[in-house]
């Protein structure tokens, strides 16, 4: 078994306890920072862990942290980001079930961190337990001064309070998600002004991923270097948590080195390929990745990896498919999903979407033209010149179907049926 | 200067100019459908995008997105570019429907023009179009959602831009819907601009509706008059009938806006009411007839009493060549007047806010914007000059201070400090504000300023609000660009010249100070420059009832505003009572000689707006009665005549020249310039030259007016529809009007034992005004608002606040018994 860091407390049946928590070294982290460090020095660890958001978009956490000016106004906020809707992806909801108070201790050393005071867990209405449990823990850790007013006596003060979301997968990005925290429409927001520097009420705010808080507390306990340790690539660093799904033996949620292979993640942990199935391809990363195709099994699992690829690492969700699974079709359920949760705000991603599903339903039912794939390669290319980075990750399985499996659409078209039955 | 290059061509733009402006500066208009220049840049259409070759952010972006940068290189004819522009309108077009042959925006339509332009002919596309379902929005605009292409121009501007929250948008996805909750008539008074903004026709014009096509319209540069604003206009013709009125844009005034009222406000201008032939004691006559019998009665009459004998009546209405005629026979034929406004006080609040106007106050509409703090006083933005309140928005929405001092209830799209005062108290209010606005002893100020600074730090007005006004001045302590507006109806005859010498205090501190009056008409800074205080309408009554006048010769005036009646027992004393207008009037029917005169829109004219800029409006056609009216309603309608039949009206300046006998072949331009200055020197485009320096500059008010007591100020308040004497026929703004109700405090209601919905009338002296109580919760005690609306007779209370005292007023039965 491989170090477990942020499952480290996961039992199969319960939630772990405060006491537990604290006993396998919980709250060290923040006694520790209130107690002997400097804001400064908090984001000098996260950023020489190389920690990556977690969320998908890998931006360096400790970087971000550092853009709140010293002299920025207050207040400021840190927001954690638990909208988890990305579709294949369930890792920021195990890892409040296993362990709630490992991402209460990493919010609070965010805003240590930037010196916020006020915590903003924003989750998604279909986590209603996840948000019981998260509001029940905030209050017990108040009770034993983990949080609230004067921190183990630190002077420091920092409250949480959990947000559940209208449910919408735009909420899950960051300027759409600030804006509905403030009773605003979801559109996202093009920066400048980036968040850290006008967010909520045009405050500093913070946003970071479930997971990418939860290493917080133990590479501030740790230490950079073993942090980096923890990761089977000289590329990656830390652990990561996959959630893999799909034609598999055994799907779940396995935290990882972080440049783990595919292969071994798919043949140790997942007990392999499910019974009769071939490998035919997977999103490595949730739906707004790209179709990862065979030739890339045994590919190392971190950010830098799957970019050359030509992909991306995104949240970490594998959902496998097998060599009797339809792309067409498992692209068209994905551009359902996408027109559906798009914002509406601009072009592209409003009109363009519904399109492009239209254009491969035509396709799948077997009404497909030969023209419609020139269509399709020309619409994906245009989504990239969408508002936000929605439509460009609804772009991602569109076009590697057409790039990797593009015989398969052929055969669509030329036999007017799916070939799949 | 920030120096790039766009298509080959090197542009020079000030630094923070967008790549979409600084294109069209040079020629390149960049397709847009978001962004508007008043509305900003979202980034929402993505049909601007464009090639970035050199600059920080290579490649496709939005030119409404990206500032000009010193040696950025953009192409707008990339063919990625290109290609993807393409496909925004291919993707827009899956959903539009194809009605362009029967939609009212037809020929009007960006989207029409981009699509065309673009060469997107051929659908490829198998998917059904989405549909949506209308909301009735009232009798001003229409609802076609289908025709959305979702550029967000209409709540942004709505929301955004004029601050009403019963439009927005709604929905996410394909599914974004711009509407309200439910179908109802739109709250915002400047509605109508959603159909300018609108680029497809998802918000069109209703009155207009099956006048024609936009490309059967003449349209004509012109001004709106119903108010001091002078905003401008275009104005739609088609067979000899206004048939549309929209905004042109004006980036000193109006922006790119106008109010409903002066969008609607014009359907007079061909009403088949409209008055178009002459009358001599009821009997119809030809104009020329007409003219000749008056021209002779009032000879007549000033060879047997006097040339005195004879008087003019005139209102803001009129146009500086009517006032030029009216100033120059006048005195040649020693003619008395023109009388204006209704009595001495309201006719020295006018004529002080209009020569205090001087060059270093003097502000516009777009100053209002920029400004840091606003204190109203004595006006209400909404109801008496709109696009004021759109301007005083913009200010608010960048950070100003925005406050209020006014009897009335004043409702404003923004939030603004509120000081309920009584009229008589807004001048020693405005000048505490002013002593505590100073903050230091004023060293560096004249004598003259000093001495009102001392007088300004002198002034109380109670004890009760004192703290409040004090508040409001340290406030405005540190703004750099303060504003006082200031009204001339709801307040004190002295007030306005106290606000523009509360302006001049702070601009002689060294601040940038304005001074913005609001004024009753479109041309009433004209007349308060060109007027006697002394020829106001309670003069002209005595005159009457001595026997000193016995020719009244009423022009392009309702003589409600000189405080008659429509049935003044007074009005049967004279000889000669000669009406000149365009509208259908009591007075025009009592008059022993009625001549018609052309609207605006036939006759043209000059206006002189309350920021002292010269208003050109142009002849938008010939006049002439409507052609639907004179067909029997055939279509096409057909009418074969000689000359125009309706066409006898004359521009009322030719009518007064050939009322003095002078033949109506007079110049415009001679008439202009016998108007005194700086009224002579004014050209069309520019503002006025005002003086550097008004007369009677810091001269503290004599004395500062004491408060009322136990009796009730009564303000006659205007409101934006149903008050202005042009507007008030438009039958789609009658839709809108308020219900005529007589305001009182709470706690004046409770001590006079009256209640809502109660029947009072009040005793004004010269007339008894009755109607319904409405209790008005913001507005100041011992007051008691007058609405100008149809069903009050207004006219007792039309000069200013007066006094009526607790006796006056008694409750009344339904029928009018006591």
């Amino acid at each position: 078994m491989t170090a477990q860091v942020l499952f480290k407390n996961r039992h199969p049946d319960r939630i772990a306890t405060l006491a537990e928590y604290r006993h396998s070294g919980g709250y060290e982290a923040l006694a520790k920072v209130l107690a002997d460090s400097s804001r400064q020095q908090v984001q000098q660890v996260l950023t020489d862990a190389v920690l990556l958001g977690r969320g998908g978009a890998a931006f360096p956490a400790g970087v971000k942290l550092s853009t709140v000016a010293a002299d920025a106004p207050y207040p400021r906020y840190v927001v954690c980001n638990a909208d988890e809707m990305e579709p294949g992806t369930f890792k920021d909801r195990v890892l409040i079930h296993a362990d709630p108070h490992q991402l209460l201790e990493g919010i609070c050393l965010a805003g240590f961190a930037v010196d916020a005071h006020e915590g903003i867990i924003f989750i998604r209405p279909e986590y209603e337990g996840a948000a019981r449990i998260l509001e029940r823990e905030i209050a017990l850790a108040e009770k034993e001064g983990l949080l609230g007013q004067n921190i183990l006596g630190s002077g420091f003060d920092f409250d949480i309070i959990v947000h559940r979301s209208g449910g919408r997968y735009i909420c899950g990005e960051v300027t759409a998600q600030l804006n509905a925290i403030m009773g605003r429409r979801p559109n996202p927001q093009q920066p400048p002004p980036y968040p850290t520097e006008k967010g909520l009420w045009d405050r500093p705010t913070v946003l970071q991923n479930v997971e990418t808080l939860c290493c917080m507390p133990h590479i501030v306990r740790n230490g950079a270097d073993w942090f980096k340790g923890l990761a089977r690539t000289e590329s990656g660093a830390g652990t990561k948590i996959f959630g893999i799904s799909g034609r598999v033996r055994r799907p779940g949620c396995f935290e990882l080195p972080m440049g783990v292979r595919l292969s071994e993640i798919i043949e140790n942990h997942a007990g392999g390929m499910a019974e009769g199935s071939r490998f035919k391809a997977c999103l490595p990363g949730g739906a707004s990745t790209g179709f990862l195709p065979a030739e890339h099994y045994d590919i190392p699992m971190d950010f830098e990896s799957l970019k050359q690829a030509g992909n991306r690492l995104g949240t970490g969700a594998i959902m496998v498919f097998d060599h009797r699974t339809c792309l067409v079709g498992v692209t068209l359920n994905l551009m359902e999903f996408f027109a559906r949760e798009s914002c509406g705000w601009c072009t592209p991603c409003r009109e363009g979407l519904p399109v492009i599903r239209e254009l491969l339903r035509e396709i799948e039912e077997g009404r497909g033209k030969p023209e419609y794939v020139g269509v399709l390669k020309e619409m994906g290319r245009h989504l990239w010149n969408a508002y936000c980075a929605f439509a460009p990750g609804a772009a991602a399985p569109l076009e590697s179907l057409l790039a990797h499996f593009a015989d398969e659409v052929q055969e669509h078209i030329e036999r007017k049926a799916c070939p799949f039955g | 200067m920030i120096k790039l290059i766009i298509d080959n061509l090197r542009v020079e733009v000030p630094p923070g100019t967008r790549v979409i402006d600084a294109a069209e500066q040079a020629g390149i208009m960049i397709p847009r459908f978001c962004y508007h220049p008043a509305l900003g840049a979202v980034g929402a259409c993505r049909v601007c995008a464009v090639q970035v070759l050199e600059g920080s952010c290579r490649g496709i972006r939005m030119s409404c997105m990206i500032e000009a940068e010193e040696g950025m290189v953009i192409s707008t004819t990339d063919e990625e570019a290109v290609a993807f522009r393409r496909q925004v309108i291919e993707w827009l077009m899956a959903n539009h429907p194809h009605d362009c042959p029967v939609c009212d925006e037809g020929g009007q339509c960006l989207l029409q023009d981009m699509t065309v332009s673009g060469g997107h002919g051929r659908r490829r596309l198998p998917v059904k179009k989405r549909t949506h379902i209308d909301q009735h929005l009232g009798p001003l605009v229409v609802h076609e959602m289908n025709r959305c292409i979702q550029c967000y121009r209409c709540v942004r501007f709505y929301r955004e831009y004029a601050g009403y929250t019963d439009l927005g948008v709604m929905g996410s996805a394909g599914r974004v819907y711009f509407g309200r909750r439910s179908d109802g008539v739109l709250e915002s008074p400047f509605a109508g601009n959603l159909i300018d903004v609108c680029p497809t026709g998802v918000f069109t014009d209703r009155p207009s509706r099956f006048k024609g096509r936009y490309w059967d319209f003449e349209r004509t540069p012109s001004v709106c008059i119903h108010c001091s604003l002078g905003c401008r206009v275009t104005v739609n013709t088609r067979y000899r009938e206004v048939v549309r009125v929209e905004a042109a844009h004006d980036p000193q005034v109006n922006g790119w806006f106008i109010c409903d009222r002066g969008r609607y406000g014009f359907p007079y201008a061909s009403s088949p009411q409209r008055p178009r032939s002459a009358r001599i004691d009821g009997r119809k006559s030809g104009v020329d007839e007409a003219l000749d019998e008056a021209a002779r009665r009032l000879s007549g009459i000033a060879q047997r009493h006097g040339s005195g004998s004879v008087a003019l009546a005139a209102s803001g209405r009129v146009c500086l060549e009517t006032l030029g005629a009216l100033t120059r026979f006048g005195s040649e034929k020693g003619w008395r007047g023109p009388f204006f406004r209704a009595g001495p006080r309201t006719a020295e609040a006018l004529q002080s806010a209009s020569k205090n106007l001087e060059e270093k106050i003097s502000i516009s509409l777009k100053d209002i914007e920029k400004s840091d703090f606003i204190l109203l006083v004595g006006c209400d933005p909404v109801n008496e000059a709109p696009m004021l309140a759109l301007s005083v928005r913009q200010a608010r929405r960048r950070g100003a201070v925005v406050a209020l001092a006014d009897a009335r209830s004043v409702q404003l799209p923004l939030d603004a400090r509120r000081l309920a005062l009584r009229p008589s108290q807004l001048t020693a209010a405005l000048m505490r504000f002013a002593g505590k606005a100073v903050a230091d002893g004023g060293a560096a100020l004249s004598d003259r300023a000093r001495g009102f600074l001392q007088a300004c730090r002198d002034s109380r007005v109670d004890p009760a609000v004192d703290e409040q006004i004090d508040h409001l001045g340290l406030a405005a302590r540190e703004s750099r660009r303060p504003v006082v507006v200031c009204g001339t109806s709801a307040v004190a005859p002295d007030t306005p010249a106290a606000a523009a010498n509360v302006a001049r205090l702070l601009a002689a501190e060294g601040r940038k100070a304005g001074f913005f009056p609001v004024l009753p008409g479109a041309n009433a800074l004209a007349l308060g420059l060109a007027g006697r205080t002394a020829d106001h309408g309670a003069a002209l009554r005595e005159a009457l009832e001595k026997g000193d006048v016995r020719a009244l010769v009423v022009v392009e005036t309702n003589l409600s505003e000189l405080g008659f009646s429509a049935d003044d027992p007074l009005l049967e004393n004279l000889e000669a009572l000669v009406v000149c207008d365009c509208l259908d009037s009591a007075a025009g029917r009592a008059a022993r000689v009625f001549i018609p005169t052309q609207t605006v829109f036939e006759a043209g004219g000059t206006f002189v707006s309350a920021e002292a800029r010269v208003r050109e409006a142009r002849p938008a056609f010939r006049g002439g009665t409507p052609v639907a009216q004179v067909s029997g309603g055939g279509h096409p309608p057909r009418t074969f005549s000689p000359d125009i039949p309706g066409a006898d009206p004359l521009p009322a300046w030719q009518v007064l020249a050939a009322l003095a006998r002078e033949g109506t072949r007079v110049s415009a331009d001679t008439l202009r310039k016998a108007l005194p200055a700086p009224l002579c020197g004014a050209a069309p485009g520019k503002r006025l030259a005002l003086p550097a320096s008004a007369p009677d500059a810091f001269q503290p008010p004599e004395d500062p007016a004491t408060a009322a007591d136990g009796g009730l100020e009564v303000v006659v308040c205007e409101h934006i529809f149903g008050s202005e004497p042009l507007s008030r026929r438009a039958a789609c703004l009658q839709e809108l009007e308020s219900a005529p109700r007589l305001g009182l405090h709470p706690g004046d209601a409770a001590a006079l034992q009256l209640s809502a919905g109660q029947r009072v009338a009040v005793d004004c002296g010269r007339g008894v005004i009755e109607g319904e109580i409405e209790i008005v919760n913001e507005m100041a005690r011992g007051v008691l608002l007058v609405p100008r609306l149809r069903g009050i007779d207004w006219h007792a209370a039309a000069d200013g606040p007066l006094v009526v005292a607790v006796a006056d007023i008694r409750s009344v039965k339904p029928n009018g018994e006591s």
